[in-house]
């Protein structure tokens, strides 16, 4: 269960970085995936154009979200499905609230849905006696041990195997092994009869296609056909941005999504829903309900500047390749989104001044434009985000973050900005660098506001002459 | 609560402008490169879909998809006969099989196999739209019970990708999306003919073949590559996490 | 592209308040190669600690100060390439609104090429008669390699120094950590992502670390010295400087 937190960014930071077991895991992680993906993009048969024109689909997507919007709840509605929206979290909850307890629902198996964890939707469900199992084996473990989890994809990435078993023996009882196969044919076996009594199956949806009128969803345990086959109510929940128009460009980027997700070529379930089954069908929910959400998506799209952001579907590439997330994990980020993406969409939709650690806490390397499937620029955002919490923004709520910073970078600029006043205060910086413990031309302790540097590594001394000094001098003797 | 026309309203707004306008960003023709595909598959020759064999064979082995080299009739339905006996069941000790309605599977007549004569064979029937409310009701959770008690699910698909091995199966009368999902193991049995390349072709059918165009991807299209896996447990990758352990496949040869 | 006349030294202000040396090295191989040099007195730094920090208007001074003091150039040449990557793309984005001051951003962005790329792509030069025998591993940072594109340059460089060994290290192309006021803002994130890179370094086995960036650099020195690992910092231009 996510709560959002992301001002304890650099505490949880802190505490992740020290876990050894974690730092394993992430490490290994990264190795795994990120050249992984790498290797399947170099390799498209499409070439290297895919992605950018996978990138102009979703972006044509965003621009035209109240058509596409339109046309697919036409579609759906066509093929017996029922559509709601919501604006706001609240009103998400209560719209599935609403269905599970008017059709007298005790259990519900849910897939993997980034969204429901947002809006908050397993508590809510659970305060009205219903009993809310998540199906996918790494959310389940977090389900278990409430955990938050580690990685978009992986959730679970950071138990070991003894955790896990250690886990599984007391809240399943099963015998005590460290064994992988053995632990999920356990967890197989647990979830298998919540699969079968479950009156309710919970989804996202990955990407839907307007077109066509279907919503997708992608797993690779299955435990998504399963919760939206076997219970007789579906509800599906989408983020108003999750569409695309045509079933060729859904090709492309389905593709692009699984290489990003999982260094696949393609998902190993991708199933496409446009209703409920059909009367005269064998088996399939009898009702099928899409819940689509805005919940602070219509502000990022009227901003130019973020819009881009909406292009995102989540599959987690940029985490396996970020070297900031590679070492502090999903849960310093205090949000159901965690990793360079969450840099960017936790802020956007949870408020830019509770997030300010997340915006500024980045080296801004760019693995994460490169390694995203669709070369979403989220440096470019990150500097965007930066910028309003320097300067404040009424439209985004943003007041200046830091009234020392801004003095700082203000009275920089006065000296920056004269050739004469710098050299006067290098020279006095000289002068007072002799204060400051040091062995070697190295210094190892320096003061506020550049401490966290000699936190962990040594300061070179300024020179004894600016290197424009010694052109001034080399250019007079030879002018001599 | 928010109606569809306040909420389309604001996205309307966001984007600047007053109401949805109308844009063209739905396709209507095929492109030139769609059109060559489109040809290319209609005109393949059984000669030129045996490559899809090899790749099939070679891309079954990372999938963990058990690709069977059986290409007749009577070959895979002994293979599959003896995948009933000597499988064993995974949820307790009794043993049931069920399959699709579907013209090539009752072709292989597994029914008249005297080797499983002590094993029930369910096959999901077709449910008549016409029938009463509680008629639906009990023959859907007929066979609701036959799928959760078999073992097997013997399926046949659409189309076959070779370069993913991934099956493609839409929804149909007497063809439960169940049989391929709740049963440990998997068998999938499919016409050599309906075999492509890419996903790229398969996209390419399903968007602009005329019998795919009215037919529509139904309410339920799976796209299944290799049975259900998961690596969520230090990314040690166990098959069989929710769905089935095994997927096995057969391609049925044109020339039988 | 022919010869410039004249080539226009931006010094970043790394190089010139802490590595001067990296600076002379430049000098050195660039007058080596028959060129004439000239260095505005009175810049100072381009700007990017407070773009990246979000502090646009600041970047903005700076910025219009660069452009006054850098558009009559024929040729610009920096040894660095966060500092090419803000002024080439950066700037443009800060004057995005500024019509007058965009066409000014265009035309320098147009004209100011990072050493290396300087040395090989403009010039045509891949080897510079320089001589290092020693084991060298290569950083290939993120603002060269990502943003600029600029990896293949530096590396054609490297690989033709007589006697000197050029080993891989794990990761060359994974960030040090460095990011600017991230360093100091974020330092304990920032001393993790670098002693990975440290430790990379150090298990290539190589006795000189080199790149085209002094930022990354220093703060691989910065580690380096605090846990006394005898590794050497220095700046591509002070490999192609030795004899």
């Amino acid at each position: 269960m996510s709560t959002i937190a992301p001002e304890k960014y650099k505490e949880n930071a802190s505490k992740n970085i020290a876990d050894p077991v974690l730092q394993k895991a992430l490490s290994g992680l990264q190795e795994r995936l990120g050249p992984a993906t790498e290797n399947l993009y170099n390799s498209l048969p499409e070439g290297h154009k895919m992605r950018t024109e996978a990138h102009q689909f979703r972006r044509k997507a965003i621009d035209n979200l109240d058509v596409l919007l339109s046309t697919l709840v036409d579609k759906v509605r066509g093929h017996g499905g029922i559509v709601h929206f919501a604006k706001t979290a609240e009103e998400a909850v209560e719209i599935c609230k609403k269905i599970a307890l008017d059709n007298d629902v005790k259990t519900v198996v849910k897939g993997k849905s980034m969204v429901t964890e947002e809006v908050g939707l397993n508590l809510a469900l659970e305060k009205e006696g219903i009993e809310v199992y998540e199906t996918d084996l790494g959310e389940y473990i977090l389900q278990l041990s409430g955990e938050a989890p580690t990685h978009i994809v992986a959730p679970a990435i950071h138990k070991t195997r003894r955790e896990v078993a250690e886990l599984f023996t007391e809240k399943l009882g099963t015998p005590y092994t460290e064994d992988p196969p053995i632990l999920t044919r356990y967890a197989r076996k647990a979830l298998r009869e919540k699969f079968l009594k479950a009156d309710m199956g919970i989804s996202g949806c990955n990407l839907a296609c307007a077109e066509t009128g279907h919503i997708v969803t992608v797993s690779n345990e299955g435990n998504i056909r399963m919760s939206t086959t076997l219970p007789k109510i579906h509800v599906a929940f989408m983020g108003m941005e999750r569409i695309v128009a045509n079933l060729e460009e859904q090709q492309s980027i389905l593709r692009l999504m699984s290489m990003g997700a999982a260094a696949q070529e393609i998902g190993g379930y991708v199933s496409y829903v446009g209703g409920p089954a059909e009367v005269d069908h064998g088996d399939g929910p009898q009702e099928f309900h899409l819940i689509i959400i805005d919940n602070g998506r219509s502000k990022i799209l009227a901003d130019p500047e973020f819009r881009e952001m909406l292009c995102c579907i989540r599959c987690g590439a940029c985490l396996n390749v970020c070297p900031v997330y590679g070492k502090i994990g999903g849960q310093a980020y205090g949000s159901p989104y965690c990793g360079p993406v969450g840099a960017v969409v936790t802020p956007l939709l949870f408020g830019i001044n509770n997030s300010a650690d997340l915006c500024a806490g980045e080296t801004l390397c760019g693995a994460c434009k490169q390694a995203c499937p669709l070369e979403i620029n989220l440096p470019r955002m990150l500097l965007a985000l930066r910028s309003k919490l320097s300067e404040g923004d009424p439209d985004w709520d943003v007041q200046p973050k830091s009234k020392g910073e801004n003095l700082i970078f203000a009275s920089w600029q006065r000296f920056n900005s004269n050739r004469k006043v710098y050299d006067l205060l290098l020279g006095l910086m000289r002068v007072l660098q002799h204060l400051l413990p040091a062995k070697q031309g190295m210094i190892s302790r320096l003061p506020w506001p550049l401490s966290g540097w000699t936190a962990n590594r040594n300061m070179k001394k300024l020179a004894p002459k600016t290197f424009m000094q010694q052109w001034r001098e080399k250019k007079e003797k030879k002018g001599s | 609560m928010t109606t569809q026309k306040e909420f389309i309203q604001d996205i309307s707004t966001a984007l600047g402008r007053p109401t949805p306008v109308s844009v063209d960003v739905f396709t209507v023709a095929p492109t030139t490169a769609e059109q060559d595909i489109l040809k290319a598959v209609r005109q393949r020759s059984s000669g030129e879909r045996q490559p899809f064999i090899k790749t099939l064979q070679e891309v079954s082995v990372p999938l963990h998809l058990d690709f069977h080299p059986e290409r007749s009739l009577e070959d895979i339905r002994q293979a599959i006969i003896t995948l009933i006996l000597e499988k064993d069941p995974e949820w307790g000790t009794k043993k049931s099989v069920v399959r699709w309605d579907h013209p090539l599977l009752n072709s292989l007549n597994l029914e008249a196999a005297a080797e499983l004569k002590d094993i029930p064979l369910y096959i999901t029937n077709h449910v008549a739209a016409t029938s009463s409310a509680d008629d639906l009701q009990a023959q859907r959770q007929q066979t609701r019970k036959e799928v959760e008690a078999s073992f097997i699910g013997i399926t046949s698909a659409d189309y076959c990708i070779a370069a993913t091995a991934t099956l493609a199966m839409k929804t149909r009368p007497g063809q439960a999306r169940s049989v391929s999902l709740v049963p440990s193991i998997h068998v999938a049995v499919v016409e050599e003919s309906r075999l492509l390349a890419t996903l790229k072709e398969l996209y390419t059918l399903l968007k602009w073949d005329e019998a795919e165009q009215a037919e529509g991807l139904t309410n339920n299209l799976s796209l299944i590559s290799g049975p259900s896996k998961t690596g969520d447990i230090e990314l040690v990758m166990v098959h069989g996490a929710h769905g089935p352990r095994e997927l096995h496949l057969f391609v049925v040869s044109d020339h039988r | 592209m022919n010869k410039p006349e004249k080539v226009t030294l931006f010094i970043q202000c790394l190089v010139d308040t802490v590595f001067p040396e990296t600076g002379a090295a430049m000098v050195t191989v660039l007058e080596s190669l028959g060129l004439k040099l000239d260095c505005p007195a009175n810049q100072t730094c381009c700007g990017q600690p407070a773009f990246n920090a979000g502090h646009t208007r600041e970047a903005r001074a700076a910025a219009v100060k660069f452009l006054d003091i850098f558009e009559d150039a024929e040729i610009i040449v920096c040894p660095s390439g966060s500092c090419v990557n803000m002024v080439r793309d950066h700037y443009l984005d800060l004057f995005a609104d500024d019509p007058k001051m965009l066409v000014r951003a265009q035309a320098v962005s147009r004209k100011i090429y990072e050493f290396t790329e300087f040395l090989v792509d403009v010039l045509g030069v891949e080897s510079v008669g320089a001589r290092f025998p020693h084991k060298v591993t290569y950083h290939a940072s993120c603002h060269l390699n990502r943003f600029l594109g600029i990896d293949r340059q530096p590396r054609t460089l490297l690989a033709h120094i007589d006697d000197m060994t050029l080993v891989e290290m794990k990761g060359a192309d994974t960030c040090c950590g460095f990011g600017g006021t991230f360093a100091v803002k974020y330092s304990e994130i920032s001393g993790a992502v670098l002693a990975e890179k440290v430790k990379n370094i150090v298990d290539s086995g190589a006795e000189v670390v080199t790149g085209c960036d002094m930022g990354c650099l220093m703060n691989i020195q910065g580690m380096l010295s605090r846990k006394n690992i005898p590794i050497e910092v220095k700046h591509i231009a002070q490999l192609l400087a030795e004899k």
